[in-house]
Formats: C-alpha cells, structure tokens, sequence
C-alpha cells in the first residue's frame, strides 16, 4: 500500500486521521435501507436511481404526448386551448429529451461503465451523486412550473424572440431556462466524471480497443457532452439575463439578430441528438452478439463509426435553419455535410445485421428490441438523407415529416435500444429476469403502437401539416391520419404499461425460484463475470483483462479449426467473493445538500431574492461540507469492511487511489 | 465439463424454463405478424395517400410553379432509392432472422462461425452509400443554386411582413424600391406567368412563409430580410400556413397566394390603390363608418380616407397600440374572401376546392351553388357572395374564434401594447352596421 503515502492529487481537506474535523462534518454511513439511497455514491446506486427517476419522467412526458395526441384526434377539437397545447407540446418535447433520453443513457452508463471496464466505482462518486442530485431537482424544479403559472410554450427549441417576456409573459419560460441550466451541471459534471473514469480506471490489460462497444459510445456520448453542453449554457444564460434582468441579447429593437440563438441552440443541439442516441446503438452492440452468439462484426468500424458520428455531428447544426435565411453557400455545406453522416450510421446498421448473418439467433426480447432499432432507425435515417437535402427540405421542415423523422431515430432508435438494455441488464441489476412472454407482447404492441403513431406523420406531413399546430381544419384530408396516430399513441401506453407490469409480476415470479445466477444469458463481456445482481464491491479481485469480451473467452477456447468449445462453466469463472477488505467510498450527505440548494436559487431568481440568498446559504454550507468532510466515520464499519485504516485519510477525492491499489496487486 | 453430471437444471436454465412456459409466445408471434402486417399496411396506404392528389388544399407533393417543381423533380428520385434501401435492410433483417433462427431441436449452446469482420466488405458498403450521397450532393448543389431568386427587370417584388397572426404584402409596382405602391393582407395577389420575388421579413417574432405547391418555405426573421421566389403559371388559388412556431396562434395564420390573368392583375391593383368607398348617406354602412371611427378599430387598423395610420416609428411601432405596430389594412377588406389570418372564410369559397379559376362561380340569388362557407379549408372566393355570420362572430368575441393575447396588462414589457384583437365590447347593433359597412369595402 505505498500509494497511501503518494502526495494526493486532490487533496480531501483533511488534516488528521482522527476524522474530527470540525466536529459536524461527520460521515454518513448507512449502507442499506433508504437513507443509503439519499447519500449513497455507489455508482450503481446512483444509476438505478438514475433509470427509476427517468421512468418517472417518461410517464409525464408520455401523459403530455398523449394528450397532445387525443387533441388532434379530430379537427377543432376543444379539448386543449392553443395556450395549454403549447406548453403541454413544449414540455412533453423538454421533458423526453432531457429528463427521459438522456438520463436513461447515464443510468446505463452509470451502472454499466464501471462494470464494463473492471472498476469499482467512478472516478468521483460523490460528484457522480450530485450529478443524479441535480439531474433530480432540475427535473423537478422544471415541473413544478405546471403548479406556478403554467409550462413553457415556446417549444424545446425555444427561438428567439418569441422566448422573450413581451411574447411570453408567464413564469414558463424562466422555469425552463432555469431547470436546464441544472440538469445541465447534472450532465457536464457526469461527463467529466466518466471520460476521467474510463481513461484511468480500467482494470489491467483493458486498452482502449479491448473496452466493450457500449463503453466505446458512452465515452463518445460523455465527449459530446462535454463539448455541445457548454454552448447550450451560454445561450440559456443570455436568456435568463434577457427575460429576469432586462438585457438586450434578442431585443429585435436594439438590433439583436435573433438567429444568434438558433446558432447556438443548435450548435448543442445536434450534437444532442447523436448523444442521445449513441447510448442506444452500444446496448446493441453489446446485445446482438450475445443473442447472435457471435463477436460483432467490424468491431473497430463500429467503434470508429460512433467516433465519426460525434465528429461529424458538431458540422451540421444548420441543417436545422435551412430556411431561415444563412445564404446559399452556407446552406450548401450544411447539406453536405448532413448527407456524409449517413455514411458512418450506414457502417453501424450493416455491420450490426453482419453481426446476425450466420449465427444462432435467440429470440429473446432484447435481440427483438435490438431488431426494432435497426429497422426503425434505418427508417429514421432515411427520411433524414431526405432533409439532408436542403431544397427539398424547405417543403419538409416544421411538417410532421420531421416530427416523424426524430420520433423513428429518437424513439424507434434510442429508447427501442433503452428497452432492450432494460430487458437484457435487468438480471445483472435487480437479479431477476423479466418474463420473456410479456416481453415480447411489449415488444410487439410498443412496435404496433410507434409504427401506427408515427408513420401517418410522414404523410400528413409531406401533405403539409405544420408542427405545433394545436388543432386544424375539416377537409385537409388530415383526419383519418392523426385518428391513426392516437390509437398508435394510446397503444405505445399500453406497452409501456405492459413493461412495469412485467416488472411486478416478474418480481413477484422471481421469489418462488432460485437466485438468477451469473451468466443467464451466455454473455461476453466483463460484467457478467460478476454475481447478479451486482455486489457492492463489483470486482473482488479486479480482473486482467487480454481480449474484447473477456468473459466469454474465459467459457470458450477456440479450436484449431476456428469453432469454439466450452471449456468452463461460467459459474466457475464467476467471482464469489464476500467482498471483505475491499475499501469502497464512503457515503456522503453533501451531494444532496449542494444539489438542493440550486433549485431554492432559482425559485429565488423567479419570485423573490431572499430565496436566493437562501439557497445560496445551502450551496455554500454543502461547498463547505463537502471539502472538510473527513475521509470516512472512524466509527463505522462502511462497505464489507476495512483493509488497516491507514489508507482511509485519502477522502473520497482520493477514492481512485483507493480503488486502484485493488488494482495493482492483481495486475 | 461434463453435461451428464449435471442432472439439475441451473438457475439460469430455471428461469428459461419459466420465461418460456405456456403458449403466450405463439400468440405473442401471430400479434408479431399482424404489427407487421399493420406496419405494412399503413406504409402502403401511406404511399397511395402521398400520390393522391384528390380534395388537399395543401400539398407539398402536387408542384403547380417552377420552383415548387425543380424540388420536386430532385426529391422524387431520393424517395425512390431511400425506399429501395429500406426495403433491403428491413428484407435482409428479416431474412437473416428467419434463415438463421435458432431451431427448437437445436443444441442451445451450437454457435455459427465466429467471424469478426471482413475489410473489403467493410470498405464496399462504406462506399456505396457515399458514392449515392455523392449523386444526390452534385443535384442539391444544382437544385440549390437553380432556386436561389433572381431579380430581373419584369420581376414583381413584393415585401412581405410575418406579424402575430397574420401577413402584411406591400407591392412595389413602379420599381422605385419603395413598398409603397399598395398594401394589403392575407391574400397575396399574382399575375400568371411572371416572376415575384417576396422579400420576407417580420414585425415580432419569427415566422414563416409556405406555399407549398409553389415553392418551399422561407422564414419571416425581425430585423432580417430574405428573398424568396415564387411564380404561378396557372390561374388559381393557393393555400399555405405559417410553419415557424410563433406563439399563441401559431395554427391560425395562414397564407394564399391568388395567381391571376395579367389583365384581372391590373385590374385588381387599379382598385386596391383607390381609397376606401364613401358609404350612402344615412345608410347602414355609414352608421358601420362612424362606429369604425369612434371605437378602438380605428387606434390599429386603417382604412385609408377615413384614418391616418397610427405608427408614428414604423421601425419600432413604439406608438401603435399592437406589439407589431399593425393591424390588416381594411381598406379593400371586401375584395378578399378570408379575414382573420386567412383562417376564416368572409365570402363563399368555390365549391369544388381551392383549385378552380379565379371567378365567379355563385351568385347572391343561388349560394346553394356556392362552397359551404364554413369549410375553412377551402378559401372564400372574392367574387362569390359576402357570407357575414363569420365576420360578426368574429366582432363579437374575436378570442374566441382566434386564440390572442390581447390583454397584456399585466406585462410590464408590453407597455400597453397587445398582440390581436382584442374584444370590444361591441353591440349587436354596431356589430351589424360594422359588417354593413366592411361589406362595402370592396
């Protein structure tokens, strides 16, 4: 243990061992129950909580997507007023992508990348909590604004000047700007703190041409992040300045250029889409060789697809202002560029049904899921191809046939590969499986219901029915179109409901039979090779790794003549240990406290400054806490108990040190 | 590694075994094939839909202008070859799923040879689709710049201002580069065969302009100003709608553009640039003339000889009583056949659609010959009878026929201004002389 000694690199603030410092910072120590939820830093903890939280939103998101959809079940309906229609289409649109998509992709990041790479946590586990903390409250905060004057409406894309006080009076907007400017610290904190973990934490042997696909795309996802988020940040900021302290940055009179927010909104938002989705395409890389029983095909094309996509997708934001008046050169090399990231999707679809040919195919509901993404999305991608094309695109932009051009890449795509992770990791998170029965009614009626919702857009909008239209005229020959895609809508809700009823039951089931076991799908890679659902430890010891897909390599050994035979079981690969000796970060009060704080700043900044200086109290209080929290409870026995204490002076800063002294005798 | 020793199942294999108990999964398949089937079925008729061109007052796909068909001809064949690709991926996926399923009497653990990749079948199917996009990028270069608007000399410029929720047209028609030779609202009026060059902008927020079966669409940036081309070759009437979301009624703003013979043109700007009609004396009308002035009609909308306009900094409207700083010019509202945005219909519409010629097509005496009026979708026809309950709905409760935000009081911002009509309180029997005397306004 020489690295105990080692000058720290982030020192914790902690002067003594005796862990007394001033006297109230004291550790949070309970390891199960809920209070273990509320200041847990376990990674996987935190990504549960992640996927739990995102649920939530998606059942709001999907209650405004269905009310959206029983208001344009018939011309004029009255259902909705056109103000109420545009906060529900507002938030239902804020709420899918930045409390539903992307949260999801960090729950399986969360719980997955640590796992995938033979770590024993993040990086930074309590920045880790604080990050889900204010993904929370964010969320949140952006919700309440239903209860206090009513949701923003002035889309997710919020333009410029419509955003302003004068078009939009109302709180919404505030609400809004405010709640994403804190999921936003939730996501640059996260993305930090995963490109950190798998740069320097994976286990001995792991290069990064070894690291599973998933963890290849999620560290192409924490790059775009990192990048697009800080210029999202800077346009939510002129906003706030503009609509709470009066500034000027899109006052038309003052000679503001409104597409400075159309610039930089999607000079985010592009990169926004392809984090969204890339998530998704490695769950399926990881699942279709297992379902398919055979490594991917191309892994480093894949791999350098994704990378490609990342790149490319920060050169085509303005295929989104095509009519907005850039100039024809502009314009042209948006196009061209819009149209050459169709080449490295295209590499990822066909090695993806490269990976299928000449396998053994397992119809389990997670291979159907991983099916459903890439005829959706190949759907998605092509009426995509068609808007690349910027002269065609001013006859298609703002129609439904962009509504259901995102909804096949960003629904048929990413959240049909959410649904097969959900199916496929479910064993490895909560030890048991889901039904495969009512998985695949879940498939199939979620497949039905996203094809009957979102297909008819592509021709009323073709025809030319605008978005965000809260109602339309008899004899447009819209009618029977949208009368389709509500009854699809409504179907997508009983799949959905089909989903958390398998949960239930397949809960229920799992008691009268034996734990899962480790391997229940014959898996390949790494965290596989520990016990289901996961210990608290993960890795005990941290394993070597020598190839892609380790594990399976571990059960087979190829032959001479290029076939595999199984040489070991994989309940004798699988670690059992108990997990003793292992030093795992203590738990924390402060990332809460510091992430409650932000919301109280921004009811502050929208009703009244004494909250303000309230929630400043709190984050300056948690900044406080968090820095002269002493490394661990000198009391308490935390984890599955204590190697000699003389390494626990590291504060969780330091964590990384701890975990990678696990590291180096096994190495 | 012997699989004899192992006389009981594993816990994986146990919960296989209750995952795949009962007779759900066939069910679950026959569902499979009927969404399938379904899916199939919607995409079909949706490709019969998309090529029929019958009773679509918007159609983005049914060209009736050069430009609408110079997009048209390059988007045709992308539709052709993208739906030549998706039916060879989603076939090929299939057919791998079918062909290579494992089989019920397999041995769960066989497996298929364990290929890892193949460069040149990498480095083909990298190329392929770059060398289509290739093709498509050199007729998008093409098409682009083929559309860009050209100002020549017979080119008729027409400014166009986006506003909450409705479009303002000044015509420049001596070509001095002022647009001030005549004004109106709603209807954009062409003559056939020539070429106009819209010089769109905004007076609040982003808007934009569509005509989708003349060309694509263009946005109404404030303090910007885009050309767009348009050109009719036809007599006829065609209908768009705002597609940047712009607010409250952002559904509620569309457009027509009137393509007429060159002759009717001129004749159409001749009456447009006289001054409002002198309603008879003591007549009803007249009665509608002194209300129009007495009430707040006249503080935004100008009909001119009876009013000045209000705006005093047209660049600002700091003066005017709406957010835009204007209001339609009512001057000739009678010689249109939508008000309100163009969303309602103040004169009968045509009653086989929005496709039939420029022209009478009904009488006062026989409007059982005439359109249904209330059918919003298909535009009022000048030329046909004044259908009145619509305009005196709309003066009774404009809200409530048009989502506003007339009432900003609270909104420091909007110093007083409001964005819509607001209700006015009116009598019935203002309501009545009003329409009488809009009814004149020819």
């Amino acid at each position: 243990m020489a690295v105990a000694d080692a000058p720290l690199a982030l020192p914790s603030g902690a002067p003594s061992h005796d862990g007394k410092v001033l006297g109230v910072f004291t550790r949070a120590q309970r390891t199960t129950g809920w209070r273990s939820w509320i200041t847990g830093v376990d990674h996987k903890k935190v990504g549960i909580m992640y996927g739990a939280a995102a649920i939530f939103f998606l059942l709001i998101g999907g209650f405004e997507a269905l009310l959206i959809r029983m208001q344009l079940w018939a011309p004029r309906q009255q259902l909705l007023s056109a103000d109420v229609y545009n906060q529900v289409y507002t938030m239902h649109g804020t709420t899918m992508v930045f409390l539903v998509v992307m949260p999801i992709g960090a729950a399986f990041a969360n719980y997955l990348l640590p796992l995938q790479i033979g770590a024993r946590d993040v990086a930074f586990p309590r920045l880790n909590a604080f990050s889900f903390w204010c993904f929370l409250f964010g969320g949140i905060f952006l919700n309440t604004s239903w209860l206090l004057g009513g949701g923003a409406d002035g889309g997710w894309f919020m333009y410029a000047p419509n955003n302003g006080v004068l078009y939009s009076p109302s709180h919404g907007i505030d609400f809004w700007v405010l709640g994403l400017i804190i999921t936003g610290i939730a996501s640059m904190v996260s993305s930090v703190n995963l490109i950190v973990t798998v740069l320097n934490m994976r286990a001995p042997g792991m290069s990064m041409m070894k690291m599973p696909i998933f963890t290849w795309m999620t560290l192409v996802t924490q790059f775009l992040l990192l990048f697009a988020l800080p210029v999202i940040t800077v346009a939510l900021f002129l906003l706030m300045f503009s609509r709470i302290f009066g500034a000027a940055f899109f006052n038309i009179d003052d000679g503001a250029n409104p597409l400075l927010w159309q610039h930089l909104f999607w000079i985010f938002g592009h990169p926004e889409v392809y984090l969204m989705i890339l998530p998704s395409f490695g769950l399926i890389s990881e699942i279709l060789p297992v379902f398919s029983r055979k490594p991917i095909f191309g892994y480093s094309f894949i791999v350098f697809s994704g990378v490609a996509i990342a790149f490319m997708g920060f050169g085509v934001w303005a295929h989104h202002m095509f009519v907005s008046g850039l100039g024809p050169t502009s314009v042209l090399v948006f196009s061209l560029t819009t149209m050459f990231i169709a080449v490295p999707t295209g590499v990822k679809i066909l090695n993806w049904t490269a990976t299928m040919w000449g396998g053994r195919l397992r119809f389990d509901t997670p291979l159907l899921f991983s099916i459903g993404l890439i005829t959706m999305f190949t759907i998605g991608g092509l009426s995509g191809v068609s808007h690349s094309i910027a002269p065609a695109d001013t006859q298609q932009t703002d129609t439904y046939y962009i509504v259901a051009h995102f909804h096949y890449v960003l629904f048929g795509g990413a959240f049909f590969g959410f649904m097969g992770g959900f199916y496929y990791y479910w064993p490895k998170v909560f030890g048991y499986m889901l039904s495969e029965k009512m998985g695949k009614w879940n498939f199939w009626v979620l497949f039905l219901g996203f094809n009957l919702t979102f297909g008819p857009m592509h021709i009323i909008g073709l025809q030319g029915m605008s978005r965000r239209y809260y109602t339309y005229d008899p004899n447009f020959g819209f009618d029977i179109w949208n009368k389709i895609a509500t009854i699809g809508a409504f179907t997508i809700a009983l799949s959905v409901i089909l989903f958390i009823v398998n949960i239930a039951l397949s809960y229920k089931r799992s008691k009268s039979l034996p734990p899962v076991g480790a391997d229940p799908w014959d898996a390949r890679t790494l965290e596989w090779i520990t016990p289901n659902p996961t210990p608290e430890w993960n890795f005990d010891p941290i394993p070597t790794v020598t190839r892609v897909d380790d594990f399976w390599y571990q059960k087979y050994e190829e032959t001479a003549d290029g076939g595999l035979v199984k040489v070991r079981d994989a309940k004798d690969i699988v670690q059992d240990s108990d997990g003793v000796g292992v030093h795992l970060p203590s738990p924390s009060y402060w990332p809460i406290v510091l992430a409650f704080g932000l919301p109280i700043v921004a009811y502050g900044l929208i009703f009244s400054w004494w909250l303000c200086l309230l929630g400043g109290a709190i984050i300056v209080t948690a900044m406080f806490g968090w820095a002269f929290e002493p490394p661990d409870d000198p009391e308490a026995a935390h984890g599955h108990g204590h190697d000699e204490a003389g390494h626990d002076d590291h504060g969780s800063a330091a964590d990384v040190d701890a975990l990678e002294q696990e590291v180096a005798p096994v190495g | 590694m012997s699989d004899a020793e192992q006389s009981e199942l594993t816990p994986e294999e146990q919960h296989q075994a209750a995952n795949h108990r009962g007779k759900m999964p066939l069910l679950a398949k026959i569902f499979g094939v009927l969404a399938v089937g379904a899916t199939t079925a919607v995409l079909i008729g949706s490709i019969y839909a998309v090529f029929d061109q019958e009773n679509k007052p918007l159609n983005g796909l049914n060209p009736q202008g050069p430009k609408a068909q110079t997009i048209q001809n390059l988007v045709l064949p992308v539709f052709v070859v993208a739906g030549i690709v998706m039916v060879i991926v989603c076939a090929a996926v299939l057919f791998i799923s079918w062909k290579f399923r494992r089989r019920t009497d397999e041995d769960p653990h066989s497996m298929g040879v364990q290929t890892e990749g193949n460069m040149p079948l990498e480095l083909t199917w990298t190329a392929i689709p770059a060398l289509i996009l290739f093709a498509i990028a050199i007729g998008t270069i093409i098409t682009s710049l083929e559309l860009e608007p050209k100002v020549g000399p017979e080119t008729l410029e027409v400014r166009v201002i986006g506003q909450q929720w409705w479009w303002s047209y000044e015509y420049d028609l001596d070509q001095d580069g002022n647009f001030d030779d005549l004004v109106t609202a709603n209807e954009l009026v062409v003559p056939t065969g020539r070429d106009v060059n819209l010089r769109i902008t905004s007076n609040d927020v982003i808007h934009s302009y569509w005509i989708p079966e003349l060309n694509g669409k263009k946005d109404a940036v404030p303090g910007q100003i885009n050309d767009w081309a348009l050109r009719a070759d036809e007599v006829g009437t065609y209908l768009g709608t705002c597609t940047e979301f712009c607010g409250l009624s952002h559904a509620n703003m569309r457009m027509l553009v009137r393509s007429v013979s060159p002759d009717d043109f001129d004749a159409w700007v001749e009456g447009q640039q006289r001054e409002a009609v002198e309603p008879a004396e003591g007549s009803l009308a007249a009665e509608g003339k002194k209300v129009f002035e007495a009430q707040l009609c006249s503080s935004c909308h100008l009909i001119r000889g009876v009013n000045e306009a209000k705006v005093e900094d047209p660049e600002k409207g700091v003066d005017a009583q709406l957010v835009s700083g204007n209001a339609p010019d009512l001057t000739h509202f009678a010689s249109r056949g939508t008000f309100a945005g163009a969303i309602y219909n103040s004169r009968y519409p045509n009653p086989d659609g929005n496709d039939q010629p420029y022209g009478a097509t009904c009488t006062a005496e026989d409007t059982d010959a005439c359109g249904e009026p209330l059918d919003n979708a298909t535009p009022g026809n000048p030329d046909n009878p004044f259908y009145a309950p619509n305009v005196e709905n709309w003066l009774r409760d404009p809200v409530a026929m048009k989502p506003m935000a007339p009432l900003q009081t609270e909104n420091p911002y909007a110093d007083g201004r409001v964005r819509g009509m607001p209700n006015l309180g009116l009598s019935e029997d203002q309501i009545d002389q009003l329409v009488a005397y809009l009814e004149t306004l020819r």
